[in-house]
């Protein structure tokens, strides 16, 4: 392969890292169904897909590096990707106001929206969870509109409140617990989706579907935890 | 037994095997940063070799027991008196109530592993009871240990014996790392000097460094990237080289996702190695194909079973 160069599709197993095998696939639902499916036969340690890749690490001192790539190639060719109709569909409730969504009056000006208008193109459509990642639960939520397409922060927040929603680079980010991000704020969700004490500590999972419902700062304030 | 912390030092934690299986959800790893080091003080004490234990970093750590037990430290070079007195790492050492251990400050290397029979009570979380501090979940309320905490140790079956690692069983802190690494992801968007420079440089490890990573410095690489990478799975030992150029090895607490090129990949013979290194320390990278890593961590395996026979589970 030239140097700076990359094929978008390189459908074969490749190494990297004497552990991983990868294989990179253009559809990141094709790469969450292929770990998932990696996953269920127990042969890996850790089946992690990207957003158009999908890694798997292997017991490198029993499984040699040409097998793991065979088995990762066998399961490329037998990948079956859920239909969409099928995913489980999640209401996540957003406090679209000027504190919960600190940066939204930003984002509108640099859009070049009024607030009403955004909320309505955020609220008004169906997402899908791109993938879980980053920290734990953090989603990254694919299929924003075009037009509500922002960088990230230059400077990122050393701390944001669990429950925090953004928007970067054409997705919409949901930080499930407080601690430090980059995309962004434009609302806050009061509902509870990473508990790791809990019994089911994953609200949200790759592969479901997503809509974002307005609510107002009073209704906020009395579901918030704490 | 309880354990009373007097002095917590810069970052003492619980720790104990890694979250397996759940990096698809966002969860780190976690864990001992050099796991070879807490199964060789739980060893000692005649736990399991993941049993939950302290790590230190950097500074020690002093405490009081409240009750007899055991207890061992392993890990980097310190010096560990108790009651006042200098004793030795690498050994079981026999506690009674009142006494003081106190661990100092690390010389060469940058954790200590303060392990006690039994093993510290703490409840598994995900799967483990390692502290993530970057969540505030897991080991002792999520957090690093402060003056006056109140750790518990659980019940021992048995009365360990006394007994020391064997002289060469005992990895040395060093202030200069050689590191076995493979090909990462994306080596190729370096330009040819820059793939030779990566395993040709004494990379100084910088000020950031701590259990989510290690910035690089020494050498700045040419990558092909423009930033606009799609983000993709990455794990402890993976080096990062973002668009300044500047290389940033991957720790126990990494996140589970990156966007910035993976140029290499430690190999995980090696990866134990990286909860020692300290800003300052020298690092080389020596370049391995796959096979031939594998090979290497078969023979260290081999080595270590003799004294770790579920070595395995840690390298």
């Amino acid at each position: 392969m030239a140097s700076g160069t990359r094929e978008i599709d390189r459908a074969e197993a490749f190494a990297c890292g004497d552990d991983l095998v990868a294989v990179e696939l253009a559809d990141t639902r094709v790469c969450q169904a292929l770990a998932d499916q990696l996953r269920e036969t127990g042969d890996w340690i850790e089946c992690v897909a990207g957003i158009a890749s999908c890694v798997a690490q292997f017991d490198s001192a029993t499984i040699s590096l040409d097998e793991a790539r065979e088995r990762l190639k066998s399961a490329i060719g037998q990948v079956r990707v859920t239909d969409d109709e099928v995913a489980v569909l999640v209401e996540v409730p957003v406090c679209y106001c000027g504190v919960c969504g600190a940066d939204l009056d930003d984002v509108c000006e640099k859009l070049g929206l009024s607030r009403d208008v955004f909320i309505e193109m955020h609220t008004g459509r169906e997402y899908r969870i791109d993938m879980l990642g980053f920290t734990p639960g953090f989603a990254f939520v694919g299929g924003l509109d075009a037009a509500l397409n922002v960088p990230r922060r230059t400077e990122p927040r050393v701390r944001l409140e669990s429950g925090s929603i953004g928007i970067a680079g054409g997705r919409t980010g949901i930080y499930t617990l407080a601690g430090p991000g980059g995309w962004p704020l434009v609302g806050r969700t009061p509902a509870t989706l990473f508990d790791p004490s809990a019994a089911e500590p994953f609200q949200l999972r790759a592969g479901m579907r997503v809509r974002f419902v307005p609510i107002s700062h009073e209704e906020f304030a009395t579901r918030v935890p704490g | 037994m309880r354990i009373r912390v007097i002095k917590p030092g810069l970052q003492t934690t619980v720790q104990a095997g890694p979250r397996r299986g759940m990096r698809h959800l966002g969860v780190p790893a976690s864990g001992a940063a050099d796991p070879l080091s807490l199964a060789l003080a739980n060893r000692l004490v005649g736990n399991t070799l993941l049993s939950p234990a302290l790590e230190t970093t950097l500074t020690g750590v002093s405490m009081r027991f409240e009750g007899d037990g055991f207890v061992a430290i392993t890990g980097a070079s310190a010096k560990v008196r108790l009651n006042g007195e200098r004793v030795k790492r690498h050994r079981t050492l026999a506690v009674s109530a009142g006494d003081e251990l106190e661990v100092g400050s690390a010389k060469a290397g940058a954790r200590n592993y303060v392990a006690f029979a039994g093993g510290v009570a703490i409840d598994d979380i995900l799967g483990s009871a390692s502290t993530y501090l970057p969540a505030g979940f897991g080991g002792y309320e999520g957090r690093a240990l402060q003056a006056g905490d109140v750790i518990a140790t659980r019940q021992v079956d048995t009365v360990p014996q006394l007994i020391k690692t064997p002289g060469e069983f005992r990895p040395r802190a060093a202030t200069s790392w050689a590191l076995r690494a493979c090909n990462g992801a994306e080596i190729d968007l370096l330009d040819r000097q820059s793939k030779f420079d990566l395993f040709d440089t004494n990379f100084t490890i910088g000020h950031r460094a701590d259990r989510m990573g290690l910035q690089f410095e020494g050498a700045s690489f040419k990558v092909a990237s423009g930033g606009q990478l799609d983000s993709a799975p990455v794990f402890p030992g993976t080096i990062q080289c973002p668009e300044d150029g500047k290389p940033f090895l991957l720790s126990i607490d990494a996140q589970t996702i990156g966007g910035y090129p993976r140029v290499a990949q430690i190999a995980r013979t090696d990866r134990h190695l990286i909860g020692q290194l300290r800003p300052g320390d020298h690092v080389r990278l020596l370049w391995r194909d796959e096979q031939s890593a594998a090979e290497e961590l078969r023979a260290k395996h081999d080595y270590w079973r003799q004294w770790l026979p579920d070595v395995a589970q840690l390298i």
